[in-house]
């Protein structure tokens, strides 16, 4: 319970009329009849007419002649047989309320049984009393699984009541109330009630909350609670909702007093005894398992999706560092400080030999003007972005080599020849002009679509090597493909050659294999192949010669592609990897795997270098940062992490997704960070801060693959809604419910039936999401910008009848 | 395996879907029968959430796999995982169908019942007809997905769709941000499926009649055929004339001939009593001969569409007797006609038709009108079928023997084929009957009786000539 909660807060759902009877009356009766007519009474000025049947049908069972009077209304309760001992837990609920109607229910209820233990006389009622274990009030308290139902359904309508500035405030709160009370009902089996009450309320939950709900309606017994992970979250940790001030003291006021916030045909509901013993359960699960974080920001300043970052498990989620608990994120994030996010230095000889070779093309193509300054390629610094030094890095090499320059050099012609992609002049142009369709021309990519046809199972993974003459596809059935996107034959070396005859390259070329064609598959895997990634070494000047793979098989793989086959395997997870990805540098590699770690290995080791454990869920993606000094993680307990690479460390946790994160990307320029969830929603995240920028939404369903353009201005995203979809990082974003001049740019053909006002209100699509390429029946696997700024996207196309 | 799937992609659907009768149901499989009801719903519910546990389990295998559809495989990797031995025998490759059986009516309370449906296979027809090509495999192409911001119209793009406000809605309903998985995506609904349908039908029909050729069209059938009112016979010659004659109907053959089938069809079916609609038929013959003899007009491309109404009138067994024989024989010189003019360009067409007639004369329960047709109809296809149909074929023989029976009506059928014969050869000028006691006659007379049957044998005896002639017809 958090320090804010007022004392005042011990559960005091006992009507004191019913509890004066209850006292006067107790030493004038003596016999049994007496005492099962008191209950009786009770329970029926209650409502409780299931327990009342109950009841009753337990007294005619020993005591024939007691005369019971029939209750006025039907029972709609289906409790017609009830085990004893189950009467007991449910006389139990009011026995202690009704004696002691001022104290504390935890104390009192050894005293009740005593008190009730005395007086009673009937042997059954007695051994009935004494079958009560031991157990706390406050869990006999939680049995009645009336007063969860009353409970919630006024606190809804107490939230949906409440003053409009409040309403997103409140409106957390109703979830993990929601699934305390299912929870609570399970676990005194009440699975009937406990069903009805999800049938009742899930509904209005469900848009934002769907998956966990679904996973709790899954749990129907008591055993399920205990080992059930969701649940026991639930049960363990506590739930953080921020709140501010003058919300969280309305909260309070109505759960102590039940004022304020007049619901709409609630009635009385709000101030009758039903009300009160409702408000009563909520306190309980306000007290044991919620956290508010009560913030002093006025409640207007806050943006509709904030409570995605500020609500959940925060505790367990963000990483524990130093000993003291750190349960804000944002406090966790600022703790770690200053990341080293500029790009990464190049080594002085690596330099200078690049400006000479540059310097040399220069002279040949007599160009004096063209740039020969490396540094032209690279990402002009950011002011307030610390550049790492060369000993941050992870040790690579001291020497240089051919291919080293090459890439260097290459880095420098294509940032000469990138095209330039400037969603910003988007903003401001009125597109249906001429100089609007100039624009639009400046501002958005060109895509070319590899379609995979006939993939039969599936197509898990495709990329592309960055200088484009390869494309691997993993597959479901196990095995990777290779393409060659240029037409050049893939060949391998033949077997039968004696390693005593290879002396120079041509010798080496005479064992190449003969003929051959531009696919190629590799045979190794023995599980479906997640992911595949070509090494970064030849950069976009040579191709690549290596390829890592990442399978359900626990292994990851590493191919030659000079030889074409297996060179290593890495082992060390114990479940199916989900991804891999090789550091910017090459040599290093990390990989994400179903058993809940990332790890960093270094190609020439069979074993991982470091292990990133901290994810309370599937690590799913993985991905380095650009000055290959970070790793980031996406994970199924929907938040994202950065790592430090070398340290091993968490440095940065990312949480407002409401599903699992499935993929990231770094923007080129090492600021943001870009996950998309199975919430398809695109998060845009600042590093520095580790704060959320912007919540990107439009997609229809998963998002698979995510890529920055090279200037960091633009996002592009494919998902398995068969689209293409580009995003505008810099523009502000938000919900298209505002006004929209500019609309979606669909098909080229957009900008002429832009001007429709009649956009449905729930259209999902935030103002920054420039154009939307729709294919046919193809789920888009993999996005990916060459170094040029041309957008290749992949994936399988569906053909109808198959799927 | 394809029931968890379902589950799984049903999100809004409730839990308590493992009922405990299906625990009762395996319990009694294992011989226990005192199961008791909080046992078999406790078991129930702990079932349902040991399979949600696999299917969340393999959702994440699905999810990796990029796929929206759950496979079996999907469900064995996440048994794998869980470290329960998989489901053997299960192949996503080859998912099993679940029928629904048909109510049981002895047990109501059964519900309804599912079964995994068990395809026979006929090997004889698998080892005759299936040829197994083996798939080329997977193959890429690449194409534009957009070229400067803006989407290429190229047949590996769909089609640009103006977004209209239902096109809005569609998107937007599985979007809402808690639905994750969409069993299909969005952006192809049957809406638009539908659409496109509708696009291409318009493709079909693009060619799209003149104001005047539709005017033409409707003066030209209430010409022929007035639905009100008696015909002018003026009228009606002019019409033929003018379809006779006139260029440019071209684009109308088609409707024309729709017309006459669908004419000629509903006053068959009718059953043509009346003298009225003897004469309807008439003019759709003399609409068919007019079509045929227009030289302006392709009638090649329809004549399958031309048969079937001229066969039909040809041979149908109810015509009102007393314009029978006239409507057969129109029918038979259209035909005739129609035959002469197509046989060179389309040579199987002879044989065909010949075929279909010698069906109606040599099959067995036809009735004198429908012989009396197909003989007619071998006349006009030529010499050659008469002597096939008649003599080989034993037509003669055939409807001798019950003309022989005295059955009514047989006079036209008679006189058919005496026509029929007399195409086969000329009668002489002077007859001279056959002397049975000349010996070479005699044979003759045999041989007669042979092919013809008693009936025409008798007939032709009075003309040896002429019979010789048949006979030699028969013969060469």
């Amino acid at each position: 319970m958090s320090a804010a909660t007022p004392a005042a807060s011990t559960p005091e759902g006992v009507s004191p009329s019913a509890a004066n009877t209850t006292t006067t009356s107790e030493p004038a009766y003596t016999s049994t009849s007496a005492i099962d007519k008191l209950v009786l009474d009770y329970l029926r000025s209650r409502g409780l007419k299931g327990a009342e049947e109950a009841l009753k049908e337990a007294i005619s069972a020993t005591t024939e002649e007691q005369d019971v009077p029939k209750p006025p209304e039907p029972s709609i309760s289906a409790t017609a047989a009830i085990p004893p001992d189950e009467l007991v837990k449910k006389l139990a609920v009011f026995t202690p309320k009704e004696t002691k109607p001022g104290e504390n229910a935890m104390k009192d209820t050894s005293n009740v049984l005593q008190e009730l233990a005395s007086m009673g006389n009937t042997t059954n009622i007695q051994n009935l009393i004494a079958s009560i274990p031991s157990i706390g009030a406050e869990e006999i308290l939680s049995l009645d699984p009336t007063d969860k139902h009353e409970g919630f359904r006024e606190l809804e309508a107490w939230v949906e009541g409440s003053l409009d500035m409040y309403r997103p405030e409140f409106r957390p709160i109703l979830f993990p109330i929601f699934c305390h009370f299912y929870l609570d009902l399970v676990q005194h089996g009440f699975k009937d009630a406990a069903l009805d009450f999800h049938q009742t309320f899930s509904p209005s939950l469900s848009p934002v909350h769907h998956s966990t709900i679904h996973h709790m309606s899954t749990i129907l017994l008591p055993i399920h609670v205990q080992t059930d992970e969701v649940a026991q979250r639930f049960r363990n940790e506590k739930y953080t909702i921020r709140m501010s001030r003058s919300g969280f003291s309305l909260l309070v006021g109505w759960l102590t007093e039940g004022v304020g916030g007049e619901a709409t045909g609630a009635g009385e509901g709000f101030t009758g005894e039903k009300g009160k013993r409702g408000r009563s359960a909520i306190m309980r699960v306000v007290n044991n398992h919620l956290r508010f974080d009560v913030t002093t920001s006025p409640t207007t300043s806050v943006s509709p999706n904030s409570w995605e970052e500020s609500t959940g498990f925060l505790t367990s989620v963000t990483p524990q560092a130093n000993a003291s608990i750190v349960t804000d994120p944002q406090a966790f994030n600022s703790s770690r400080g200053e990341l080293k996010l500029g790009p990464a230095p190049l080594s002085e000889e690596l330099r200078t030999e690049t400006e000479r070779v540059l310097r040399e093309q220069a002279m040949i193509d007599r160009d004096p003007t063209a740039q020969y300054d490396p540094h032209y390629a690279r990402q002009t610094t950011v002011p307030g972005l610390t550049s790492p030094s060369l000993s941050d890095l992870p040790p690579h090499p001291p020497t240089f080599k051919t291919v080293d320059v090459k890439r260097e050099v290459e880095k420098v012609r294509d940032a000469r020849k990138r095209i330039r992609l400037e969603p910003s002049a988007l903003m401001s142009a009125n597109l249906n002009t001429p100089q609007g369709a100039a624009a639009r021309s400046r501002a958005l990519p060109s895509i070319c679509c590899y379609t995979l046809h006939d993939a039969g199972e599936g197509v898990p993974c495709c990329t592309f090597s960055q200088d484009t003459s390869l494309m691997a596809a993993g597959f479901s059935e196990s095995y990777i493909r290779l393409w060659s996107l240029k037409g050049e034959k893939l060949k391998g070396y033949r077997s039968d050659f004696q390693s005593s005859s290879i002396r120079d390259a041509s010798s080496l070329k005479k064992i190449r294999e003969k003929g051959g064609s531009t696919t190629r598959k590799l045979i190794g895997h023995s599980g479906p192949v997640y992911s595949v990634a070509f090494d970064p070494v030849g950069g976009s000047a040579s191709p690549p010669r290596y390829l890592l793979s990442a399978s359900a098989d626990a292994t990851t793989r590493l191919w030659s592609l000079d030889t074409m086959t297996n060179v290593v395997a890495y082992r060390g997870h114990q479940n199916p990897i989900w991804d891999v990805q090789w550091s910017p540098m090459g040599i290093y590699f990390a990989t994400a795997s179903r058993d809940r770690t990332a790890r960093l290995w270094s190609t020439d080791r069979t074993s991982a270098l470091r292990v990133y454990a901290g994810h309370l869920g599937d690590v799913d993606c993985v991905q380095f940062h650009p000055n290959s000094l970070y790793l980031a993680t996406g994970s199924s307990d929907w938040t994202a992490r950065l790592w430090d690479v070398q340290r091993g460390s968490c440095v940065r946790v990312f949480i407002g997704h409401q599903g699992i994160v499935s993929t990231l990307a770094f923007s080129p320029d090492g600021r943001y960070l870009a996950t998309a969830g199975e919430d398809l929603a695109i998060n845009l995240w600042d590093l520095g801060s580790g704060k959320r920028i912007k919540k990107m939404a439009g997609h229809t369903a998963s998002v698979y693959s995510l890529a920055f353009s090279a200037e960091s201005s633009m996002l592009v995203s494919g998902g398995a809604d068969w689209t293409v979809r580009c995003w505008d990082v810099k523009s502000s974003g938000g919900s298209a419910s505002k006004a929209r001049e500019n609309g979606t740019l669909t098909n080229g053909t957009g900008a002429t039936s832009m001007e429709n006002g009649d956009r449905k209100e729930d259209s999902i699509e935030t103002t920054d999401l420039l154009a939307t390429f729709p294919t046919k029946r193809t789920p888009i696997i993999d996005v990916q910008f060459t170094s040029r700024n041309l957008c290749l996207v992949a994936g399988p196309y569906l053909s109808p009848e198959t799927r | 395996m394809s029931k968890q799937n379902i589950k799984a992609r049903a999100p809004t659907q409730l839990t308590g879907i493992y009922k405990a009768d299906s625990i009762r149901d395996v319990a009694e499989s294992l011989n226990i029968t005192n199961l008791s009801d909080n046992v078999a719903s406790a078991l129930a519910s702990d079932v349902e959430y040991r399979i949600h546990q696999v299917v969340e389990e393999a959702a994440k295998f699905m999810r990796h796999a990029r796929r929206t559809t759950m496979t079996t495989a999907d469900i064995d990797n996440a048994l794998r995982v869980l470290n329960i031995e998989p489901l053997y025998g299960h192949t996503p490759h080859n998912p099993p169908t679940f029928r629904r059986a048909l109510p049981f009516p002895n047990l109501q309370s059964a519900g309804s019942v599912y079964f995994v449906e068990d395809e026979e296979i006929d090997f004889d027809r698998v080892i005759r007809e299936e040829k197994l090509t083996l798939p080329k495999g997977v193959s890429w192409t690449a194409h534009w997905l957009a070229v400067e911001g803006v989407q290429p119209l190229i047949p590996e793009n769909p089609p640009a769709i103006p977004r209209d406000p239902d096109q809005d809605l569609k998107p937007g309903s599985p979007a809402r941000p808690g639905t994750i998985f969409p069993p299909t995506p969005p952006s192809d609904g049957p809406h638009q499926a539908a659409k496109k349908a509708a696009q291409q039908q318009q493709q079909l029909v693009k060619q799209v009649l003149s104001r005047e050729l539709q005017l033409y069209y409707t003066r030209l059938t209430s010409a022929l055929l007035p639905t009100s009112g008696t015909a002018d016979p003026a009228k009606r010659t002019a019409a033929l004339a003018s379809l006779r004659h006139d260029a440019g109907l071209q684009a109308l053959l088609p409707y024309i001939v729709r017309w006459v089938g669908e004419g000629v069809v509903a006053a068959l079916r009718g059953g043509v009593q009346t003298e009225a609609d003897a004469r309807v038929l008439e003019v759709f013959l003399d609409v068919i001969g007019a079509l045929l003899d227009n030289p302006t007009l392709f009638v090649e491309p329809y004549l399958h569409q031309l048969l079937p109404p001229l066969l039909s009138v040809l041979l149908h067994s109810a015509l009102p007797p007393a314009q029978s024989t006239h409507l057969r024989t129109a029918a038979a010189q259209t035909l005739a006609h129609l035959l002469t003019t197509y046989a060179t360009t389309y040579p199987s067409l002879p044989p065909r038709v010949m075929k279909t007639l010698l069906l109606a004369l040599l099959a067995q329960g036809r009735s004198a009108g429908t012989r009396e047709g197909a003989v007619r109809g071998l006349v006009g296809v030529g010499r050659e079928a008469v002597r096939k149909g008649l003599l080989e074929g034993g037509g003669a023989r055939v409807v001798g023997a019950e003309c022989a029976e005295g059955r009514e009506g047989t006079w036209s059928i008679v006189d058919a084929v005496m026509d029929a014969l007399r195409v086969l050869s000329p009668p002489s000028a002077q007859p001279m009957p056959l002397n049975p006691a000349n010996e070479e006659d005699a044979r003759a007379v045999a041989q007669l009786r042979d092919q013809l049957g008693d009936f025409f044998a008798q007939r032709l005896m009075d003309d040896a000539a002429w019979a010789r002639g048949v006979l030699s017809g028969g013969e060469s």
